[in-house]
């Protein structure tokens, strides 16, 4: 019952529906080349990295969405504040000669009446802006008590949030990502490697991160970075606006209420069949790596493969593949020939000491570190 | 006898869902059946055509299908909620209200009840009849028993020329520069500051001298003023010219004086300008988001994203290459045939047949 407009020409025209593949195919070159010159011209320094993005910002300027969090709170209280106040004194001016005369003698006779309503709805008005004030007063409140218990900031080198240089598992991340329909976002992306690497596959990408200092060098080379968290970046992005996201560094820190704002917002902001590749740090070479101080102030800490794939499972993404690397610490099962009385207790033998390193190996060591690739399916 | 008697919130002339309205109402009478539209709101002009809504008890007859134009929010939904009568939606899309937020916050309560509307409708309804499979599947979702496709009627045989002396004042005002065109109201949903940024891009990469002509009606002051202080800080004034009020011959100089229209909206339940578009015929790059790419098929360049280089690129790719420009141009005559009046009208008299006889059987 249903008839699409869009559908091609009847199927049993086989020269119109050959006709329609032929104009859809030649609609694909044609986005083929007009992608291409977008890389041309980024490449050629015609387009600088970052114009867009500057664009963007420059916009939300101009915007009441562009205000977030208390400076918008604010920006609303003083809009509530400037509509308080009712005017009296109407407007007499008029076209016609008359009219200026009959609109000032109505406002003269009715000034009494006015005044006396007007001054109830000021009050009134007065009143509700009064009552936002003292609202907005305790929530700021509020957010310094939150902002004096937040955990104490942890050693960089103990809790790294980006990565530097060639990693194992970027070949991964770009083969995942080969073929993405839209610009892809690296978070933390630190030196910039990985978002160079990806311009080096045909892949559009770019990349926040937090730290200035770190992204001078990206900046030097000319790659698209910007000084931002990923959070925020993502934050101002519009919806299904990319064809993928690379997360890891800070990622793997955060704390749950973060996490879940970033899952949100992964899920929104990403195309549906668009892409994310979320490296981490596994949580046993975390704990073996941490000094018992950090382990136990961190205020989030590395999740398991696992828990991930479940969180991103329940935000409409398929995971399609889960891939361990970095260093493997793991210990070697030993071999019967040295379960000897010379060696060893008499009463152990090697298949109840390997039984035990496999238990060893799996609660404590292990890969280091592993990626996880997801497809948005909804 | 079949009854099938519209209700909208506004009849309004010169308005895609008044107009698409009257020429229902038109069709179905045609058809030999009794059909009447009842308003919350008639224009002035239009008041001898429209009942208001509340009345409808009072000459309600047996056997009659009462289709709602379901666009906005409005009591007419309540009432209808209220009602023993086959209901089949007409359904023309409510802008979610996540587009408004921060921009306007009664808007947003407005969009908000609309969607309240729909959600409440939807289930009561026998038949749920959506401009687009996007409009539909909408439908789908909120739990609306059948839903069917049917575009909304737009007559575009139905115009008195192209306003000459507009067209030629255009023309002298830029000259050879390129002109990109978009016609919708402004409103955050339109996404008008992307066209701004692809305008900047467009002049630094291709031509310095390329405008951006917009038309539509200010229905979201905040927003507005946001865009044109926007263009303002980029240095894009002059290049920036806004239409309000237009007739319907100077709307179609606008037209055919573009070199492209270029659509990046990031919620459209269907796009009628991309119909006036391939009309006129001026090539079109647009923003596959909502309805849209369905609006389009192959009649356009259809954009993953709103990139400003990438749009720009689309732009300069056609302002370069000739071939392409006339081939869209054929692509969209021929896209546009899909929508004929005459076809659509036929088809919703049929879809609307189904359901009296269905109902005539069942009582």
């Amino acid at each position: 019952m249903t008839p699409d407009p869009s559908a091609p020409a009847a199927a049993d025209d086989v020269d119109s529906a050959s006709e329609v593949a032929d104009r859809i195919r030649y609609l694909d070159e044609v986005m083929a080349d007009i992608d291409a010159e977008v890389r041309r011209r980024r490449a050629s320094g015609d387009l600088p990295a970052g114009l867009e993005r500057e664009l963007d910002e420059l916009f939300l300027e101009f915007s009441p969405v562009g205000l977030q969090g208390r400076a918008r709170l604010r920006e609303t209280l003083s809009l509530v504040d400037g509509s308080a106040y009712v005017d009296i004194a109407v407007p007499t001016a008029s076209n016609k000669a008359v009219g200026s005369y009959v609109k000032r003698g109505i406002r003269k006779s009715l000034g009494w009446y006015m005044d006396f309503v007007v001054t109830q709805i000021v009050k009134f008005a007065w009143s509700v802006s009064r009552m936002f004030h003292v609202v907005v007063d305790h929530i700021e409140e509020l957010e310094a008590t939150v902002e004096a218990h937040r955990s104490p900031d942890l050693p960089a080198a103990v809790v790294p949030v980006a990565h530097t240089g060639a990693t194992w598992w970027a070949p991964a991340a770009i083969e995942a990502l080969a073929g993405v329909r839209d610009r892809v976002v690296v978070g933390d992306c630190g030196d910039g490697s990985l978002v160079e690497a990806l311009g080096a596959a045909d892949i559009d990408a770019y990349g926040v991160d937090p730290s200035d200092l770190i992204l001078e060098a990206a900046l030097d080379r000319g790659v698209d970075v910007r000084a931002e968290s990923v959070l925020d970046h993502l934050d101002v992005v519009s919806g299904e606006a990319l064809g993928g996201i690379v997360l890891t560094g800070s990622v793997q820190w955060l704390r749950p209420n973060e996490r879940e704002r970033l899952l949100e917002l992964v899920s929104s902001r990403v195309m549906v069949d668009g892409v994310l590749v979320l490296h981490s740090a596994s949580p046993e070479s975390w704990a073996a790596a941490a000094s018992p101080v950090v382990r136990d102030l961190a205020p989030g800490h590395p999740l398991h493969p696992e828990t991930w794939a479940h969180l991103l499972r329940s935000r409409g993404f398929s995971v399609t593949a889960t891939v361990q690397g970095g260093d493997d610490r793991r210990l070697a099962h030993v071999s019967a020939a040295a379960t000897d009385a010379a060696t060893l207790n008499a009463a152990i033998d090697a298949a109840t000491l390997n039984a035990a390193i496999d238990a060893i190996n799996e609660r404590l060591l292990g890969p280091t570190e592993y990626l996880v690739v997801a497809t948005r399916e909804r | 006898m079949t009854a099938v008697h519209q209700f909208v919130p506004a009849l309004l002339p010169r308005d895609a869902t008044g107009d698409h309205t009257r020429a229902l109402r038109d069709a179905f009478r045609s058809a030999g059946w009794e059909s009447d539209i009842y308003v919350e709101a008639a224009h002035d002009e239009l008041q001898d055509e429209a009942i208001y809504f509340e009345e409808y008890p009072a000459l309600a007859r047996p056997g009659d299908v009462l289709l709602y134009q379901l666009g906005t929010s409005s009591p007419v939904a309540e009432f209808l909620l209220g009602r023993d009568e086959p209901l089949v939606l007409d359904y023309h899309n409510v802008t979610p209200e996540s587009f408004y937020e921060g921009w306007e916050e009664h808007t947003v309560a407005k969009v908000a009840l609309a969607r309240e509307q729909v959600a409440a409708l939807a289930p009561k309804a026998v038949l749920g009849i959506a401009d687009s499979a996007f409009n539909a599947r909408e439908l789908d979702d909120l739990g609306c028993p059948a839903t069917t496709v049917v575009p909304i009627l737009v007559d575009l045989e139905d115009e008195d020329g192209v306003d000459e002396r507009e067209r030629t004042r255009l023309a002298t005002d830029h000259g050879e520069a390129t002109v990109l065109l978009f016609v919708g109201r402004l409103s955050p949903n339109k996404a008008h500051e992307r066209l701004i940024e692809a305008l900047f891009v467009y002049r630094r990469l291709y031509d310095p001298a390329a405008r951006l002509h917009l038309v539509g009606p200010t229905v979201t002051p905040t927003y507005a003023e946001a865009v044109f202080a926007f263009a303002e800080e980029l240095g894009l004034t002059d290049a920036v010219r806004h239409g309000e009020g237009l007739t319907d011959g100077q709307l179609a100089a606008w037209y055919e004086d573009a070199d492209v229209f270029v659509c990046l909206s990031e919620h459209e339940g269907f796009c009628i300008p991309l119909l006036e578009s391939m009309r006129a015929g001026t090539p079109i790059v647009a923003f596959d988001a909502g309805a849209v790419g369905e609006t389009l098929a192959d009649a356009g360049i259809l954009l993953p994203s709103a990139r400003p280089a990438l749009v720009a690129a689309a732009v300069a790719r056609i302002r370069g290459d000739a071939a392409l420009a006339s081939w869209l141009t054929e692509a969209g005559r021929r896209r546009l045939a899909d929508f004929a009046v005459e076809t659509t009208t036929r088809r919703f008299v049929e879809v609307l047949a189904e359901v009296a006889g269905a109902e005539r059987v069942v009582a």
